[in-house]
């Protein structure tokens, strides 16, 4: 890894530095997760790191969850907390020019991008069966938080997502989307 | 099902680390190849009101880390920390101002095994959740 100096601020999932935080049976590595940080390092772009929304919620020993089991008026309000945290570096670093992506978790009820987890059904006891298909379009609880956050500032980030927990990941289609996406904010070619 | 490969141990960062500037020591890398992970500090730049709030957050999802054993170090330093984690019932952990990489690996290295360092549960071949990628 090395620094080349900065293009841009990306804000980091939480867990895309530190793994230690993933809900359990959810790390994929021992701590940094070394192949979106690669990506950034090389195209030059500051990291941020966000808070883990649902470590700060629900603990290290939560369960796994959905979105419908998370989107309770409580659950908002701490996001609503988090985002607002989050928004007040961005808006720091959005008045001093400098270009603004958001790097989430592919799938996750918190920090989905493009992919979310979502089933109206699930509750009771934590048993169902493999292959259940939660996956679907849209936003985490708390990037639809900080998104609205961010709107009512009147800035507009890129929008990236980490995918290693999709059925379908592949690290090198991730590495091309995350270089295309930093690509496009900074107009350099491919 | 593939095992968690946490490593149970985290170390606070100052920004400085985080974001090196050009030729100066990367601790993002000395982490990964050590198997620790980062939670970030915030730049000196920010606001005080901003930088009080960030820490605040930082300081409270370590304490979450620090119940379950989790083992910690700071690497760096940053105004208010200390008093943020004071507030968070958690003492300053042992701490380096590296010079290098090699100075910073040798650190991580030398430190004893954390207080926990699996969970009983995450053994259980057996687990069939298969949602919330948080």
């Amino acid at each position: 890894m090395g620094h080349r100096g900065t293009r841009g601020v990306a804000f980091v999932a939480h867990c895309l530095l530190n793994q230690n935080s993933k809900v359990g049976d959810g790390a994929h590595c021992a701590g940094v997760y070394s192949p979106i940080v690669d990506v950034l390092r090389d195209k030059g772009w500051r990291i941020e790191q966000m808070p883990c929304p649902e470590l700060a919620f629900t603990g290290l020993n939560r369960f796994w969850a959905v979105r419908e089991q998370l989107d309770t008026p409580a659950y908002r309000q701490h996001c609503r907390r988090l985002a607002t945290a989050v928004a007040g570096m961005i808006a720091v670093r959005a008045e001093r020019g400098e270009d603004i992506v958001l790097i989430g978790v592919e799938g996750s009820p918190s920090m989905g991008v493009h992919i979310t987890s979502s089933d109206p059904a699930r509750g009771g006891r934590p048993e169902w069966p493999d292959g259940t298909a939660e996956l679907t379009s849209g936003e985490g609880i708390f990037i639809e938080e900080l998104r609205r956050e961010l709107g009512r500032r009147g800035i507009v980030p890129g929008l990236g997502g980490e995918t290693h927990a999709l059925p379908d990941h592949d690290e090198l289609a991730q590495q091309t989307r995350l270089e295309s996406l930093l690509d496009s904010r900074t107009g350099e070619a491919q | 099902m593939k095992p968690d490969d946490r490593s149970f141990r985290i170390a606070l960062v100052a920004d400085r680390y985080v974001n090196p500037p050009p030729g100066a020591l990367d601790a993002l890398a000395v982490l990964a190849e050590a198997g620790w992970g980062a939670m970030q500090l915030p730049a000196d730049d920010y606001p005080a009101d901003i930088a009080a709030l960030v820490l605040a957050e930082v300081t409270e999802q370590a304490g979450e880390f620090s119940r379950h054993g989790y083992d910690f170090v700071l690497i760096g330093e940053r105004d208010g920390l200390t008093d943020a984690l004071a507030a968070a019932g958690l003492a300053v952990p042992d701490q380096i101002t590296p010079s290098d990489a090699a100075e910073l690996l040798g650190f991580l290295r030398a430190r004893p095994a954390p207080a926990v360092s699996t969970w009983s549960w995450l053994d259980d071949a057996d687990s069939a959740a298969t949602t919330d990628r948080g």
